[in-house]
Order: C-alpha cells, then sequence, then structure tokens
C-alpha cells in the first residue's frame, strides 16, 4: 500500500522505490551513466512512471542526448502532473535552457506540491530576480527566512529583496533584525563588513545620513568593517552630504590615499563651496590656490596638475601649460594630445597650447637630413612632431600634419606610433586605402604588439580587405579556436564584431553583415544571462553592494553604443529585406572577387578540419555536459539562412525594442523604430517614433524623409484625408491596409504639429530645401524625398548635384551618402558624381572609378620597405 | 587619467582594453566574478569615460597547506597608446593596498610569459616582485610562465 496522499501511479514497490531513491544520488554524485542504467531498471518494470522519467531526462539531458531528454521529460511531467520532482526536473531543463518564465511557471508548479522545499524555493527566487518580478521574490525570500532563520544569507537574501522592490524602510528594519540576533563573528569577518556596508548604503539611500555616519564610525572603530577605502569614502561621501566641516578633512584622507582619483578632488573642492564642472571667474583663484597646493603635496600625481588646467585661464594658464607640455614631451608621452583636447573648447587655451608647443619646437629643429646636434634629445624633438601633427588634424589641417609626420618619420622611422596617426590622418581624409597600408607599416614595426595588430585589422576592415583583417587578427588569436573570427566573437569583442559587421556591409554583402549584428546582440543576451548565477552566489558571499549594482547595469545594459549601433543597422538590413525580398534569394556568393571565394573556401577547410580533430578526441561517456546547451556547430557560415528568414520585421522590431526606453536621445533609433512600425502598420508607434524625433531634432534630413513617407503612406485613407490631407498623392503610395479609426483620430491629432496640413508635399519638401540648401544631408534628403513622390530621375540627378556647389557644407560621409543614392537609383551619372567628388576631396580615394578598387585595395597590402638600419630606437 | 575602483560598468571597457593588449583574454562573465566575490581589488585609469588601463585582481582561492593568503593579478594591462604615465604602476599599487588591509595578504602573485620582456622588467624593476619559479607550459600555447611575487608584509596594518 502506498503511503497515504501519494497516487497510485507514482507508489513503487520497495525494490524499484529503493532504487528511485539511488537515482537520485547518482545523479547528484553526478554519475550519470550508473544513474541512467538504474532508472532503466525501473522503467522496465513500470514505463510509465512519471518521476523516473523525468529523472532519466535529466540523465540524458546532462550527457549530451538534450532532445531525447527533453521528450522524456515532457513524457514524465503528463504521467505525474502532481509530482513536485517532475515540475522541478522540468523548470531546471527549462532554466538550463535560458527560458527563465517558463522555468518559474514550473518551478511554481513543484512549489503547490511541496511548498517548503528549500531547494525549488532559492532557484524560484534566483528566477524572480531574473525576471524581476520583485514581490514574489519578496515573498519567496520571507519563505525561505521563516523554514531557516539561522542562515545569515536568509536575512541579506529578504533585505535585498526589499531593496530591490524599492522598499527601503523594510530593508533596514531586516538588517537590524539580523544585526541583533547575530551572534559569534569572527575577526576580520570580510562577509561581515560586507554586510555593514550594504547596511550603510541603505541608510544613505534614505537620506537618514546621521544615523548612517554613526553605525560607520560604531563600526569603523570596531573593526568589524574591514574595507578601509570603504570606510574612508562612504564617510567623505556621507559628511558632503551632511555639509560637515569634517568633510574636507575625510577628502583630504582619501587624496592621500590616491592622489589620482579625480572624484577625490572634486569631493575635496565640493566641500569648499567649489563645483568643479562649472568654476565661476570670482572663485576661480581660490580653486587654482587648492589644486596648487596638492601639487606641491603630490609632485607624482597628474590628477591636480591636469585640474589646474582646466580651471586656469589667461596668463595663468600659459604659465601652467609650458611645463605641463615641456615634461610630458621630453619623456615622450604618446596620449598627451588626447588628454589635452578637451582643453580645445576654449579657442584661447588651444592657441596657447599651438604656440607653446611651436615655440618649442623651434628651439628643437634642424635640418631635415643633418643628424641630430648633440645639444638636442632627439626624443623631444620627434614626441614633438607627433603632437602637433595631432594638433593639425584636429583642427581640419591634415596637409600640415601630414608634413610634419613626414618630417618625424624621415628622422626617426622606427616609432610606431607616427605611422599608425599617419594613417589616422589618411583615413579623416577619406583614403582607408592609404591609412590601412601605413597602420600595416605601424604594425610591422612591433609584431609582438597587439594593440597595433588590431589596429591594422581594423584599418583593412575599414578598407574593405575582411579577409585579409581576419588573416591579421589571427595572428594573436587562440590557435586552437575554429577560426580567428570564432575566437574574436567567443570573447566577446565588440570592436571586431562591429567594424566586421559595418565593413560587410559596405561591401554590399548584406548577409554576413546581418550575421554579425545579430552575433553582438547574441552577446548582449549573454551578458544578461551572466547575471544569473550571480543571484544565488553574491547574496551566499554578501558582496551586496556591487551586486545590486549589476542588477542596475543589466537593466540599463542595452544603452552600450555596440548595441545600439548593431541594433539600428540589423534592422534597416531587416527592413531592407521586407521592401525587397528578393534579396535573400539573390545568390549570396556574386559579389565576392575570385580571391575571396578562394580564401572562403580555404576558410571552410580549415574549419572542417578543426572540427573533425575535435571529434577525434576521446571522449567519455559519462562527461557531465551540464544544462546549458554548447554553441551547436555553425550551420550558416555566410549568413544566407539569416537573411531568409521569416518575418524580418518582426526580427526588427523585436531588436530596436530596447532602444526605446535606453536609447530615447539616438534620433537614428527613433528613425529606425519609425520605419519598422511604419511597416507592421503600427501606426501609433510610428507617429510616436516621429514625435521623438522631432523633439530631438526638428530639422533633421533623416526625419524630413520619414515625414513625407508617413503622409504618403496614410493619405489614402479616407478618414485621415478628410481630417488632414487634401493633397494628392503620387504613385505606389496605396496600401492594403489602412489605420482603423481609432488610430486615426490619434494620429490626426499629433501629425498636424509635425508637418504642415494644407501643403501639398512637393512644395513641403521644397520649402524644406530653401531652408537648409547650404546643408549637404539636407539636399540629399530633398532629392530622395523628390525621388519617392515619383519626379523624373534626371530632376533628381540634377537636385542631388546641388552638393557639390560651393556654398553647400559637404562632407566625405554625405558624399558617400550621395554616392549611394546615386547607385541605388541607378544613376548613369554615378562616376560623374564621383569623379567631381574625387576632385572636391582631393586625397581621398574613396571615390575613385569603380574599376581601379581592386587595384586600391591590393595598394592597401603593399608596404614598402621600411628602413633596414634602425637609427634611434624611440619606444 | 582618473585611477579608481573598478565598478560593474567598468567590465566591459577593462574587456575591450584587454582584448587589444593581451593574448589571454576572458568572457565578461570571469571578470563579473572577480568583481562581485572581490569587489575591493579590481581599479581601472579612465579618460573620460574610456577604460585605457586595468588590474583585475583576486585572492587565491585554495591556499596550500602552510602558505599564507596571498592575492593574485589575474590580468593588468595598459593600452599603448596611454604608456609611460606610471599607470600600471598606480593601478597595483591600489590594488596590493587593498589586498593586504580588506584579506590580510602575506603576499602577490602573478604570471608572466617568458618571453614578455617588457612585463618582466614593469613588475621586476618598477613594481619589486621577483621570480619565484617557472612553471613550464603555463599558456594555452605551451609557452613557460614566470611565477613572480611581491611580499605585502610592509602593507598590512
Amino acid at each position: 500500500m502506498p503511503p497515504a496522499g501519494i497516487p497510485p501511479s507514482r507508489a513503487l514497490p520497495l525494490k524499484e522505490s529503493g532504487l528511485f531513491k539511488e537515482v537520485l544520488h547518482y545523479y547528484e554524485d553526478r554519475q550519470l551513466k550508473k544513474g541512467l542504467k538504474t532508472a532503466d531498471a525501473i522503467l522496465k518494470k513500470f514505463p510509465k512512471h512519471g518521476e523516473t522519467l523525468c529523472m532519466k531526462g535529466l540523465i540524458l539531458t546532462h550527457m549530451g542526448r538534450r532532445e531525447e531528454g527533453l521528450e522524456l521529460v515532457k513524457q514524465g511531467v503528463r504521467f505525474d502532473l502532481t509530482s513536485h520532482i517532475c515540475w522541478h526536473v522540468f523548470g531546471l531543463i527549462q532554466k538550463g535552457q535560458k527560458n527563465y518564465e517558463e522555468a518559474l511557471k514550473s518551478y511554481t508548479q513543484a512549489l503547490r506540491f511541496d511548498k517548503d522545499n528549500m531547494n525549488i524555493l532559492r532557484d524560484a527566487a534566483h528566477l524572480q530576480t531574473q525576471l524581476r518580478l520583485y514581490d514574489a521574490l519578496v515573498e519567496t525570500r520571507h519563505t525561505l527566512l521563516r523554514l531557516r532563520p539561522q542562515l545569515r544569507q536568509n536575512w541579506i537574501a529578504l533585505s535585498v529583496a526589499y531593496h530591490l522592490r524599492g522598499d527601503l524602510a523594510e530593508s533596514k528594519k531586516v538588517l537590524e533584525q539580523f544585526e541583533n540576533i547575530v551572534k559569534n563573528v569572527p575577526d576580520y569577518d570580510v562577509e561581515m563588513s560586507e554586510i555593514l556596508l550594504y547596511h550603510i548604503r541603505v541608510l544613505e539611500e534614505l537620506s537618514e545620513y546621521t544615523e548612517a555616519l554613526a553605525l560607520l564610525d560604531t563600526h569603523a572603530k570596531s573593526r568589524m568593517i574591514i574595507d578601509r577605502v570603504a570606510i574612508m569614502e562612504y564617510r567623505a561621501r556621507i559628511l558632503s552630504k551632511l555639509q560637515s566641516p569634517e568633510a574636507q578633512q575625510a577628502w583630504q584622507g582619501l587624496i592621500e590615499q590616491n592622489p589620482d582619483c579625480y572624484d577625490y578632488y572634486k569631493g575635496f573642492l565640493s566641500s569648499r563651496a567649489i563645483d568643479l564642472d562649472a568654476v565661476t571667474d570670482d572663485i576661480r583663484p581660490g580653486a587654482l590656490q587648492i589644486l596648487q597646493d596638492f601639487v606641491q603635496q603630490f609632485p607624482r600625481a597628474a590628477a591636480p596638475q591636469r585640474l589646474a588646467l582646466s580651471v586656469s585661464t589667461g596668463e595663468q594658464f600659459k604659465e601652467l601649460v609650458e611645463p605641463y607640455l615641456r615634461t610630458r614631451l621630453q619623456k615622450g608621452v604618446p596620449s598627451l594630445f588626447t588628454d589635452l583636447k578637451a582643453l580645445y573648447r576654449s579657442p584661447e587655451k588651444r592657441d596657447a597650447i599651438e604656440s607653446v608647443v611651436h615655440a618649442l619646437l623651434d628651439t628643437l629643429a634642424h635640418a631635415p637630413d643633418a643628424p641630430c646636434p648633440s645639444s638636442i634629445d632627439p626624443t623631444v624633438y620627434i614626441w614633438t612632431l607627433y603632437f602637433l601633427a595631432q594638433h593639425h588634424s584636429h583642427l581640419g589641417r591634415h596637409a600640415k600634419a601630414l608634413e610634419l609626420l613626414d618630417t618625424a618619420i624621415a628622422h626617426t622611422p622606427t616609432l610606431p606610433e607616427l605611422y599608425m596617426f599617419r594613417g589616422r590622418v589618411l583615413k579623416r581624409l577619406g583614403d582607408p586605402y592609404g591609412a590601412a597600408r601605413w597602420v600595416d607599416q605601424a604594425r610591422l614595426l612591433d609584431l609582438q604588439d597587439r594593440f597595433l595588430n588590431a589596429r591594422c585589422g581594423k584599418y583593412r576592415l575599414r578598407a574593405g580587405l575582411i579577409d585579409e583583417a581576419v588573416e591579421v587578427f589571427g595572428l594573436f588569436t587562440k590557435k586552437d579556436a575554429v577560426s580567428p573570427a570564432q575566437d574574436l566573437e567567443d570573447m566577446q569583442s565588440l570592436l571586431y564584431l562591429i567594424e566586421e559587421a559595418d565593413a560587410q556591409l559596405r561591401n554590399g554583402n548584406h548577409a554576413m553583415a546581418l550575421k554579425k549584428y545579430l552575433a553582438i546582440q547574441k552577446v548582449f543576451d549573454d551578458f544578461e544571462d551572466d547575471q544569473f548565477d550571480f543571484h544565488g552566489y553574491s547574496v551566499r558571499k554578501f558582496t551586496i553592494n556591487i551586486y545590486l549594482n549589476l542588477l542596475k547595469w543589466e537593466d540599463n545594459l542595452r544603452s552600450h553604443p555596440a548595441y545600439v549601433h548593431a541594433a539600428i543597422a540589423a534592422s534597416r538590413i531587416l527592413v531592407k529585406l521586407h521592401d525587397d525580398p528578393s534579396m535573400a534569394s539573390a545568390a549570396s556568393d556574386s559579389h565576392l572577387s575570385g580571391a575571396e571565394k578562394k580564401a572562403k573556401k580555404k576558410a571552410k577547410k580549415a574549419e572542417k578540419k578543426v572540427q573533425e580533430e575535435a571529434k577525434k578526441a576521446p571522449s567519455s561517456t559519462n562527461e557531465d555536459k551540464g544544462l546549458e546547451a554548447t554553441a551547436p556547430k555553425d550551420e550558416d557560415p555566410d549568413g544566407t539562412k539569416l537573411l531568409q528568414a521569416p518575418e524580418p520585421l518582426e526580427r526588427a522590431a523585436k531588436l530596436l525594442k530596447p532602444l526605446q526606453t535606453l536609447a530615447k536621445s539616438n534620433i537614428e533609433a527613433w528613425v529606425a523604430v519609425y520605419d519598422v512600425a511604419i511597416r507592421r502598420k503600427k501606426y501609433l508607434q510610428a507617429v510616436q517614433a516621429l514625435h521623438h524625433a522631432h523633439a530631438l531634432q526638428a530639422d533633421s534630413p533623416e526625419l524630413h524623409v520619414r515625414l513625407v513617407d508617413f503622409k504618403r503612406r496614410c493619405a489614402p485613407n479616407p478618414a485621415l484625408r478628410v481630417n488632414m490631407f487634401s493633397d494628392t498623392i503620387g504613385p505606389g503610395s496605396s496600401l492594403s491596409e489602412k489605420p482603423d479609426e481609432s488610430v486615426a483620430t490619434v494620429v490626426s491629432a499629433f501629425l498636424p504639429k509635425l508637418l504642415p496640413d494644407e501643403m501639398s508635399l512637393e512644395a513641403y519638401n521644397s520649402q524644406f530645401l530653401q531652408k537648409h540648401s547650404t546643408r549637404g544631408d539636407a539636399v540629399l534628403a530633398a532629392a530622395k524625398v523628390s525621388q519617392a513622390l515619383g519626379a523624373p530621375r534626371e530632376e533628381v540627378e540634377a537636385a542631388v548635384f546641388n552638393v557639390l556647389n560651393a556654398d553647400v557644407e559637404l562632407d566625405i560621409e554625405t558624399a558617400v551618402a550621395v554616392d549611394a543614392f546615386l547607385s541605388e537609383i541607378r544613376s548613369p551619372r554615378e562616376e560623374e558624381f564621383r569623379s567631381a567628388a574625387g576632385e572636391r576631396f582631393a586625397l581621398s580615394t574613396v571615390f575613385v572609378p569603380h574599376a581601379k578598387l581592386p587595384e586600391l585595395r591590393k595598394s592597401a597590402l603593399h608596404v614598402p620597405n621600411v628602413a633596414e638600419e634602425k637609427e634611434e630606437v624611440i619606444s | 587619467m582618473n585611477i579608481r575602483l573598478a565598478r560593474v560598468d567598468d567590465l566591459m571597457g577593462m574587456q575591450a582594453c584587454n582584448l587589444q593588449n593581451l593574448p589571454e583574454n576572458y568572457t565578461l562573465k570571469y571578470y563579473l566574478y572577480h568583481a562581485l566575490t572581490w569587489p575591493q581589488l579590481s581599479y581601472v585609469a579612465e579618460e573620460d569615460g574610456k577604460i585605457v588601463g586595468y588590474i583585475l585582481a583576486k585572492m587565491e582561492e585554495d591556499v596550500q597547506e602552510g602558505d599564507e593568503p596571498h592575492g593574485h593579478v589575474t590580468s593588468i594591462s595598459v593600452l599603448r597608446s596611454y604608456r609611460r604615465l606610471g599607470l600600471a604602476k598606480r593601478l597595483m599599487i591600489q590594488s596590493q593596498e587593498a589586498m593586504a588591509t580588506v584579506y590580510k595578504a602575506a603576499y602577490v602573485s602573478l604570471h608572466v610569459r617568458k618571453s614578455n620582456r617588457a612585463a618582466l622588467g614593469l613588475y621586476r624593476d618598477t613594481l619589486g616582485f621577483t621570480v619565484k619559479d617557472i612553471e613550464k607550459g603555463y599558456y594555452a600555447d605551451g609557452e613557460d610562465a614566470y611565477a613572480m611575487r611581491l611580499s605585502l608584509k610592509d602593507l598590512a596594518r
């Protein structure tokens, strides 16, 4: 007879019941093979025993037989819907698949049948945290504390749960209760120290500064808090908030501890009522005096010297900047210009720096061919030239910069920085091929340096030399990786992924570009998953302060520029794909040159070899592969499948979703959101996106294009037409599905604020053009609009050629966009434009005739012989 | 250059910096593990929000019998264009202080590639480390490592 309450289908005879316990033990000891055998023994007699089926499925999953395992688990759950073991196993598997929502549902089921199971409760708490379900989290943590009040972590975890829910007062209460009952704290208990610091943070966030300070002082004195830097930082910060006269001394202590930390100076000055970010003339002398005193006290610290440059003006600045520059040029500090660049916001400071450095150069200059006179330190000479080259290039005087660099390189041909910067100047001039060649030369001067190597790879990507870039990256990636690109992706190198994706896009390979942008999305997904283990770990380690910072960081993760860029760029490709589905079926290799195809074949072969070798490696069948699926092998090496996947717009919308809260001030993001929303017929969202964009930059050319687009797409709707549109509409503007009336009402309420009501779109467009006729990007936008409105091609071409007029501001980027537009509308005048643009940007190479591109690309790889004899080695 | 304690939002910058400088790279989770286990030990050098140098440090977790608690530098590097500012030394000093005061570390250890003369010079001549041992084939590519050490006894308080 089964014990009461156990359904007959679950009850096993004594023998099998013992076997089942063995299965559990084997699983816990990760003796998977034995566990499997034992489970099979039970199933032989009781093939429908749900719990055994689930355990077998779990074991198989650990052994890497994932699909089979999952199937068994599902079966097991079906056979025994009221078993907490079945639901727990199902939850474990779902958690392993990172399907946190479903996992939590399973755990909730499991808890219905075993409400006090600590393991399940703890796992549920982690899932609730991951999903930010803080009300439920508080409840779970309460239950855990009730079950085991003797565990420190259960108290802290409850306090954290309240904190996350925003209930600081409760959080504080729990900590106080905990501290009242805690006993036998050993000396030097790092954990207790962290808990107390957390308590002080809670008080600080409650603005209970006096209490916070008292708690801090008590426990600092008793040495319960042992993190000295934290004590000092908390103390200084809280004293400042209390506006206590003691604050100054506290900040002074921190500066002594670390005289290179800007925050400490800022804190010190604020205790003297000086805001370092807004120094006014009447407090300037006082602020400067304080900083000068610190310079005296800490002559080796750079921070006070540099801060004094920011604060000082006029003659005083000149006096200070001269020795600052001189000592660093003598030392050969490569970052000197980057360090001072921020000061250039003040023209006065900029000019002062220029005259100081030029004066210094005058004392060093000598005939270019003559050897350096012994009175002159060649190092200072070179670094001075290097500084000035950066200075002039920054101010747009690229020719001058090149001249200075050539002098420097003739003098010292062995310093990589000179070559790297020469490459950078060429890049700014629109010559990515020359740039790549020069940076490669820098790399060859120090083959041991990964930094130079990475720069070289990046510049090759900028020149569209993708295989060659990967080859050079491969000199530093892991030798046993499938490929250099895979290693960089596995190591989450966003720098590489972004550059390669952009390069693929410029080369017209949408499939590969999309693949790399989505690889970036995957990196961020992984970053999001990374926090999961810490929900349990940090509470056990009591590193609560930094854990709370982790959660906050995770919540804003996708505001990172790499994600924003990738999401927008990928969404553009997906929108293009929606507009022109033939893109997906177009031969994906058509754009590859013969050499590229060959290289690709070679890479594929190498990849195959690595995989075969991996297969040969001995593998024990008992090996635990864990619950998380390992990365499957790349089934889509050229991204074609990604391009062919269904529902491009839905995928784009998903990518862009986080930007609507995390990249609110990015107009490109709103434009991208609009482009997707309007095609998904989400009219309200489209209008909102336009509104956001409008608020950010009302005269944005990209927005102009979208406003017209929107009006054209909505216009045939009678509901809208009556309200707002009186113009006739060009061809191709009708939609199969129009906004329904309620949406139309909202739209009609919003749109007139963005777009004048009683005006034809043509007139609206020419009005925009007139207003911004001297802006290259606006001229291009207006031409795009008139093309969309059905103007004849010749007219559109003539309009866009206006960017070349003398009174139009045109940068290389816009000229490249113009060229791309001409190519898109298959203009016969494209080469004419390229030739004219090439003349306008005399040192550029991006506008050479298409036929010459292969030759140029080759030239980017050709490195002239570096001078063999190394005269003066400076590095 | 601003030298300060590493925060969670610095870790991606540290990872990027490491990928540009060194052949030993780690996924972000490893940085998170350091920061969330020993939040006092890792420092960054930062300019206008960009991480230009870092020290990623920890305490040794399985201290052998007879050995004392000690810190370990998992990775330290400074971008090439930010060298000669003494950043590595400044970062190291801050981390060492924390190892000694928070965890009572008796010494700090690190590994360096036998071929990396520049780093060896920095650790030995500038920071006062001494070579304790040579670990054969320590690196993934088979290269040997110098195991180096620096006593922190005079920092403990």
